[in-house]
């Protein structure tokens, strides 16, 4: 495997792997920035990168752990903001989810308000188009996992969108 | 025979085959209830694509792309240096050993850099580049003449500025790294060729060249590697940039008006 093939593939794959983290993100700016820290990472680990194993996959597996840390990084940010008026905030959380119950429901919110390591999972699977082992290798869970949280983001997505989808 | 919910995802989701499919399969043609479900499951799923899919067709950035042409760039230069360190070796031990720890430093400098922001390439330049100093002996011919005291690409150079696009690159001598305006709103370019780079802004005369890096071929493989070079020149555009780079859109756009407003 040469470099310039690994550039190569690396380019064709930028579209596929942004909706990836859109679909992970559910934000536009988000997903730009992760897609660029993703190629960063991907471009100086690149000699790590094994012949013969999926460069996708690998690619994949990158995008999502860099999400996992963004994720958790704004967790702790947000929970030294929370903590003083966390009374208010669940008020304020009650009256949104009203609303977003008499609101149209529509993919973005649907897909939104799946735990995120359902949407991965669904998201990977049904729109990335991967196969239950290698969804399952990028998360790095066991294939039961998977499929169970598959399984319950869809049970959830087709409640939510199914007289509308 | 009952088929659990599982399976019917699972074939929806084609993983099941052989047997199990054909089970699954059949039982879908018995049960109206099992066919409806599935089709629920079909139609979530082109929802979730019909939401997704179109992501996948904006254009991507040119600073993506760009930021992995530079990597690969860095490893072709790489894998050249060994080759002609082998050779320089070979005919002088102490100076091939000098080449080396030289651009072991370089590489070094190269990869400690955070790799960039929003823009590509987040260096903070703090180097000076050469303001034309190099090009000093070579402005009596070549790709690069004199007005007032400022340096112009001139022939090819200025051909390929005024024509090449950094989103569509040909495999000619010179390369258009990226393109982006100062602030000010005059249009500038990144390039690369085998005896300059720079980064050249369009004024009502022509391509002034606003900074320069020397890169003669021979000097290059043995002191400076083309990857950092292209980092240090990014560096330098994403200072002078009022914005992003243009993306393949903008930059045609621009090329259509001659780089001017």
């Amino acid at each position: 495997m040469s470099s310039t093939r690994f550039c190569e593939d690396l380019t064709a794959m930028l579209p596929r792997l942004r909706r990836f983290a859109r679909g992970l993100t559910q934000d536009h700016a988000d997903a730009d920035d992760l897609c660029q820290q993703t190629i960063e990472r991907a471009l100086k680990a690149r000699k790590q990168w094994q012949e013969g194993t999926r460069l996708d996959a690998w690619v994949y597996r990158i995008m999502r752990n860099q999400w996992i840390d963004e994720i958790r990084a704004r967790t702790r940010r947000s929970q030294t903001f929370v903590h003083e008026d966390q009374g208010v905030n669940v008020g304020m959380d009650g009256d949104r989810d009203a609303e977003n119950r008499v609101e149209l429901a529509n993919v973005d919110r649907a897909l939104g308000r799946l735990p995120d390591e359902q949407r991965e999972a669904v998201v990977l699977v049904m729109v990335e188009g991967f196969g239950y082992k290698e969804a399952a290798e990028i998360l790095g869970i066991p294939q039961g996992t998977l499929t169970s949280r598959l399984g319950r983001g869809r049970e959830a997505l087709l409640r939510e969108l199914g007289e509308t989808a | 025979m009952s088929v659990t919910d599982e399976e019917l995802m699972a074939f929806a989701d084609g993983e099941l085959s052989g047997a199990d499919a054909a089970r699954v399969q059949a039982a879908i043609a018995a049960d109206p209830a099992l066919a409806e479900r599935l089709e629920a499951e079909r139609k979530l799923r082109m929802a979730l694509r019909g939401h997704l899919d179109p992501v996948a067709d904006e254009p991507v950035p040119q600073a993506w792309t760009a930021m992995i042409a530079a990597a690969a760039r860095e490893d072709a230069e790489d894998e050249h240096k060994v080759i002609s360190l082998a050779a320089a070796r070979a005919e002088k031990a102490e100076k091939a050993g000098k080449a080396a720890k030289a651009a072991r430093e370089a590489r070094s400098t190269a990869r400690g850099r955070p790799f960039m922001q929003r823009w590509g390439m987040g260096i903070a330049i703090a180097a000076s580049l050469a303001l034309g100093l190099f090009m000093g002996t070579r402005i009596a011919s070549g790709p690069v003449t004199q007005r007032d005291g400022a340096l112009m690409a001139s022939g090819l150079l200025a051909e390929r500025l005024d024509t090449q696009l950094a989103s569509a690159q040909g495999s000619g001598s010179v390369r258009i790294l990226t393109s982006f305006r100062r602030e000010g709103g005059d249009y500038c370019r990144v390039f690369a060729s085998g005896g300059t780079s720079g980064v050249a802004c369009k004024d009502n005369a022509g391509w002034v060249l606003e900074r320069t890096i020397s890169g003669g071929a021979a000097q290059q493989s043995q002191y400076r590697q083309a990857g950092s070079a292209d980092m240090e020149l990014m560096a330098a555009a994403q200072e002078m940039a009022d914005g992003a780079p243009l993306d393949a859109a903008q930059e045609e756009a621009a090329k259509a008006k001659g780089w001017r407003e």
